[in-house]
């Protein structure tokens, strides 16, 4: 109920705004809440995080995700097996049709090799997702330190 | 007014009655007295040994390079997880939840201390190490060593690594490896293990019960 009321306002916006322009259509996927955890220094591993939002009736398929400002970026997903932590590369991740998929820390993520310039807490970082439809979305993922310190607080990224 | 005065046999009966209700009563009173003990033991998403287990001797380094042994496990209590800094997703997720447990028993007057300890000790230098646990805690420790007196350490304790996925053309690999976190005493002993999903919240809180009832 409150998640429909919270929504609500933005639904009848978007009506209007349909209204207003016949020929607009929502994107078919967003993505939100992009962020990187910042590494400890000389770290030359990090991952982002994100919600991949699929707004269409047809089943997409995120096939790649790049950064220009990394050697090389790859989809992992954390499991866990029998007490064991592996992380298993994702060549394509199929998004729910009006569903959404989330990348977490000890879940999903998007592992990202060799950075090509110092990202400190701050920063942005540039980050190309590709749609199987050829579409690609480019977000600007900002860099994060968490440290377990704030962890009381309940901060939202 | 008269008092009739029990038979022989009467009295034996209410002798056998007050022993019954007196024995239990005692059973009651003591089954009361273990369910206490045991009590906190019940209550922990930790798995505590009925009897803490001796730690077979290991020789590594900490972060830095002073060596790293069952004497450093001694007049303390030590959280030890097993993990390696080319790891972006599970470990720095571990030393922040180690972290927020460290702040969370801040209010303790024990000694308490977090260790990571590589299973990556080829890369994993006692410098790089240093850099990256000191960045979550500074007084967070680092462990590396040579292959052998890892092998000491993890065999005992059931931690599996294995190196997986060497990239063609690079020399970048992945470890698989355990994710759970080890809690040793202030004797050096092997004395309850954190299995993932961790939370700081179920381990604070654990610790403190496992802390009463060491004491
Ligand atoms: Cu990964």
């Amino acid at each position: 109920m409150i998640r429909i009321h919270k929504q609500l306002p933005a639904a009848i916006f978007f009506v209007m705004l349909c209204l207003l322009s016949p020929v607009m259509a929502a994107p078919a996927v967003d993505v939100e809440d992009p962020w990187i955890r910042e590494a400890p220094p000389a770290s030359t591993v990090l991952a982002a995080y994100m919600v991949i939002k699929n707004n269409g009736d047809t089943q997409y398929t995120i096939t790649r995700i790049e950064s220009p400002d990394f050697r090389d970026a790859q989809i992992h997903r954390t499991v866990v097996e029998d007490g064991v932590a592996k992380m298993m590369p994702v060549e394509q991740l199929p998004l729910p049709v009006h569903g959404s998929i989330s990348f977490e820390p000890g879940g999903l993520h998007l592992m990202l090799f060799d950075p090509l310039r110092s990202l400190r807490e701050g920063d942005e970082v540039k980050l190309v997702i590709h749609v199987s439809n050829g579409d690609s979305i480019t977000v600007q993922a900002p860099v994060v330190r968490k440290r377990g310190e704030d962890d009381h607080a309940h901060h939202h990224h | 007014m008269t008092t009739q005065r029990p038979t022989p046999i009467s009295r034996h009966i209410l002798i056998g009655v007050i022993i019954v209700l007196l024995a239990t009563a005692a059973g009651i009173w003591s089954a009361r007295l273990v369910l206490q003990r045991s009590g906190p033991q019940d209550e922990l998403s930790a798995t505590r040994f009925p009897v803490a287990r001796a730690v077979q001797p290991f020789e590594l380094v900490d972060h830095n390079n002073v060596a790293f042994n069952n004497a450093s496990l001694q007049h303390r209590w030590s959280f030890m997880f097993f993990g390696y800094t080319y790891c972006p997703d599970v470990c720095p997720t571990t030393l922040s939840v180690l972290n927020s447990v460290a702040q969370r028993l801040q209010d303790l007057d024990v000694d308490v201390r977090f260790i990571m300890v590589t299973v990556d000790p080829e890369r994993d230098t006692p410098e790089r190490l240093a850099q990256f646990v000191t960045y979550f805690n500074g007084d967070f420790i680092g462990v590396t060593g040579t292959d052998e007196g890892l092998e000491q350490l993890t065999k005992q304790l059931g931690i599996l690594h294995v190196r997986v996925q060497p990239e063609p053309g690079s020399d970048s690999y992945l470890m698989d490896h355990t994710a759970a976190v080890f809690l040793f005493d202030p004797d050096g002993r092997y004395h309850a293990v954190f299995s993932p999903p961790l939370s700081a919240e179920k381990i604070a809180g654990d610790f403190r019960k496992i802390l009463q009832a060491y004491q």
